[in-house]
């Protein structure tokens, strides 16, 4: 009976790695049988007891209805007209010479046309700035006081002499929010600014400030979209890649 | 003066304004998106732009509209492009060799292919068969900084920012069909 079980089990875990696979492959999503291997899942439910095989149980489901998602992109795609056969377009780029195929690119490329340097009026814009500007010093003495301090960082240790958080603390709510953020984001990207949305804008700091400890540690990773200049934020399971830089998030 | 050169004058004022702010890089991302033009042009600009567009029609320009993310107005980006494409010396002199802009023609029209993702290992794979390693490696990079390509953490690659702004795919893929193959 137990090689029963440990051989559903392995059903399961073979269906989880196969659509893994193909996620994250070009593989055709429809070479997955999903109306198969729903009837499997559903024959194995009524003998699962344990949690853990149960949790299993929906990744697995989970995993199935990213494949679908893929099938209706795929589908989408090939109505569209950007769909050619890519056996067909393998086959043709091995035969074109290079010069061919550079010529192809710079038929239909149009290069953004755009200047990056200095104008008179922008150096007397920046004069006018930098002459107007109050020092660090006096900035915010109206807005905290004598007591106020400047704007700068504020490390861990700051956090926890302020009462803000214990090390304790700090570790559970760290860990809780790559949880929601795993629960959330799935193996996808979601919104970055939805994500550390909150109720009061305290929260939502603290939020934003426990994510920065998370991409440090290389447990989710940011990206920006330049044309649109949105935030995702992703979970990273496994190890980090080597490329990583540090930028400043405004949170409004 | 009479009220229709006054409205002229205004309107090429405006007009003046518009290229000013399109052809000056502000910030990192290139273009200026609708609320913006709206601040500096008015409620009018998208008209102001059209009549702009067809102005740098003589010089050999356009003012391109790449749709945002939330299909608003607000949220679309408008960049000034080159109407014509260089030729492929002219291509040369801005930096690009022909074994650049190959690697990336092949590797737009894969991704197009391949619904729109493909493993950057099987991409380097196909394009060893015709470029030498050192240079599928370091084009790659180089077009994933630029924006032309976009790699995610599973080492699938998608189209970039760039490529939706400055190629039109579809013709890329049209051309590269239609083209005459060399008699071997």
């Amino acid at each position: 009976m137990p090689e029963k079980q440990d051989k559903k089990l392995e059903d399961i875990l073979r269906l989880i790695e196969l659509c893994r696979s193909v996620q994250s492959s070009s593989v055709d999503p429809f070479q997955v049988d999903i109306r198969d291997k729903l009837q499997t899942l559903k024959k194995h439910l009524p003998d699962w007891k344990l949690i853990d095989v149960m949790l299993m149980d929906s990744e697995a489901l989970q995993q199935l209805v990213g494949i679908i998602k893929l099938q209706d992109q795929w589908i989408k795609h090939r109505a569209s007209s950007l769909y050619i056969d890519p056996l067909l377009l393998e086959l043709k780029i091995r035969l074109l010479s290079r010069e061919d195929l550079a010529n192809s690119f710079t038929k239909c490329w149009h290069p953004i046309a755009q200047v990056d340097q200095l104008t008179a009026k922008g150096l007397e814009k920046a004069f006018i700035y930098w002459r107007d500007l109050v020092p660090m010093s006096e900035r915010f003495r109206n807005e905290f006081g004598s007591y106020g301090t400047v704007p700068g960082q504020m490390d861990f240790e700051e956090l926890q002499s302020l009462n803000i958080f214990t090390k304790e603390q700090f570790e559970t709510r760290l860990n809780k929010l790559n949880d929601e953020l795993v629960q959330k984001a799935g193996d996808k990207e979601i919104d970055y600014r939805s994500f550390i949305e909150a109720e009061t804008f305290e929260e939502k700091a603290v939020r934003a400030y426990l994510v920065a400890f998370i991409v440090t540690e290389g447990r989710a990773n940011v990206r920006t979209d330049p044309l649109t200049e949105k935030i995702f934020i992703s979970s990273i399971v496994g190890q980090a890649g080597p490329e990583t830089k540090s930028v400043a998030i405004e949170v409004i | 003066m009479s009220t229709d050169d006054g409205e002229r004058a205004a309107l090429e004022k405006k007009m003046r304004k518009a290229l000013q702010i399109l052809i000056l890089q502000r910030g990192r991302n290139p273009g200026v998106k609708g609320w913006e033009m709206k601040r500096h042009l008015g409620k009018d600009y998208k008209t102001i732009l059209q009549v702009l567009s067809t102005d740098l029609k003589s010089l050999g320009m356009e003012v391109h509209e790449v749709p945002g993310i939330e299909g608003t107005d607000d949220s679309t980006r408008y960049l000034l492009r080159f109407r014509e494409s260089p030729t492929l010396s002219e291509s040369e002199t801005a930096g690009f060799r022909i074994d650049d802009l190959a690697v990336l023609a092949s590797s737009i029209a894969l991704v197009n292919s391949k619904q729109g993702r493909i493993g950057r290992k099987e991409l380097e794979t196909f394009l060893r068969e015709k470029f030498p390693r050192w240079r599928v490696d370091y084009s790659l990079d180089r077009f994933i900084k630029r924006g032309y390509l976009d790699q995610d953490d599973k080492g699938l690659l998608r189209i970039g920012w760039r490529t939706r702004a400055e190629v039109d795919e579809k013709s890329l893929m049209t051309i590269i069909l239609s083209r005459e193959t060399a008699q071997k």
